[in-house]
């Protein structure tokens, strides 16, 4: 029938007919569970170092807390702890806050790293949204314990500020350590939301 | 049959068109939004560097010396730079405006979307998040320091005296705690935008 009318108005039709259906792509690959499910020298290099970020925060939270809950000193039968100042009470329960979220996402990675078939993908791409608030919340924890140590290391002479550190100094020691890890955490965070951008960025469409 | 071929082609085409066309419009959307973010946190941190950076105050104090003299009136002085945690905020601030200026400027030469400066950018926003975040913290706890003291350490209250000087300090944290949280939604959108092309 088409060869009998005139060649050139079937011909663009069909043309038309070719170009709004999408042509079916020729390279398709393969979706990640067919691929490693025979092949298993390919490690997941992403999934592996957001497992390992994720513990490393979880450890380092853990380590900050413990530090700065055990660093009570008494001199001159007055004691120092960690809350007896605001701030450093704002740390304290934003650090186990950051404690808790990152044992409980390490797990779900980890699961999601072990039972390949994407477990759980929508859930880890929402990870970030938290990721990126705790690290808003843990920065903030991290600058106002640093101010208080550092106002109490150097005093403030205009404020009429003295010199805290010099009287308690296994107190100061400790929180300053306890900032230090917190400070540390923060970087890891960092480093996590951006793999978990990078991985979103890569990631094939499902 | 061929009226049948003509109304599916031409369907499809539209279909395809229409498609496109709301992808791109998104995509526009949500540039237009980075762009208004990025120049809304230009100016908050603007106006806390200044709010903050001409923070002054002198306040004439009677002070009782010896009790059988009448007291004398000492000036007292505050200013921002006599608190190491204001002077970080000022310079936090300072430090996210530069870039919130420069990020502007790439972003809009960055239309075409090309990956490793999008990437970049995303770096860089999440370094301002946690500078400005921290900033903030510091500036804050000073200040409820300032307000309510601390028994234990013996750090007196100031503000009581300076109120002037804690109230504009406290008006440029909370300046400064907004543009954080517009660079955090920034850093938000951003990976909006690369959730949504899949």
């Amino acid at each position: 029938m088409a060869s009998a009318e005139t060649p050139a108005v079937p011909e663009a039709e069909a043309e038309a007919v070719v170009e709004s259906t999408p042509p079916p792509p020729t390279e398709v690959e393969p979706p990640p569970e067919t691929k490693t499910a025979g092949d298993s020298p390919s490690i997941d290099y992403l999934g592996l170092g957001e497992v390992v970020l994720r513990f490393l925060l979880f450890a380092s939270a853990v380590v900050a807390v413990v530090v700065i809950v055990t660093s009570e000193q008494t001199k001159n039968s007055r004691p120092a702890k960690f809350n007896y100042s605001p701030a450093l009470i704002y740390f304290v329960a934003a650090v186990s806050v950051l404690g808790l979220y990152s044992i409980i996402t390490t797990l779900f990675s980890f699961y999601a790293l072990i039972l390949k078939p994407g477990f759980f993908p929508q859930v880890l791409s929402h990870f970030i949204i938290v990721d990126v608030l705790l690290l808003g919340i843990v920065s903030a924890a991290t600058g106002s314990a640093g101010a208080i140590a550092y106002t109490g290391l150097k005093g403030n002479s205009h404020l009429g500020w003295g010199k805290v550190c010099a009287v308690y100094g296994k107190f100061c020691r400790y929180v300053g350590a306890s900032v230090a890890v917190s400070l540390f955490a923060s970087v890891v965070l960092a480093f996590l939301v951006l793999l978990s951008v990078y991985s979103l960025s890569k990631k094939i469409p499902k | 049959m061929e009226s049948q071929y003509k109304s599916s082609g031409n369907g499809g085409m539209e279909v395809g068109e229409r498609e496109r066309g709301v992808a791109v419009a998104n995509k526009r959307n949500m540039r237009g939004c980075d762009v208004v973010l990025r120049f809304f946190a230009l100016a908050l941190t603007l106006t806390a560097a200044v709010v903050l950076g001409v923070d002054k105050e002198t306040k004439t104090v009677p002070v009782t010396l010896v009790p059988t003299l009448p007291p004398v009136n000492v000036p007292l002085t505050s200013k921002w730079h006599y608190l190491s945690a204001f002077v970080f905020l000022v310079v936090a601030n300072a430090i996210a405006c530069g870039y919130a200026a420069i990020s502007l400027l790439l972003t809009l030469a960055n239309m075409n979307g090309k990956k490793g400066i999008t990437m970049i950018i995303i770096f860089f926003d999440l370094v301002m998040v946690a500078l400005l975040f921290s900033g903030v913290g510091a500036a804050a706890a000073i200040g409820i320091m300032g307000y309510q003291g601390n028994s234990h350490v013996r750090w007196n209250k100031v503000c009581n005296v300076f109120d002037k000087f804690c109230a504009q300090a406290a008006a440029a944290v909370a300046i400064s705690g907004i543009a954080a949280a517009a660079f955090l939604l920034l850093v938000l959108l951003a990976t909006f935008n690369l959730h949504k092309r899949h």
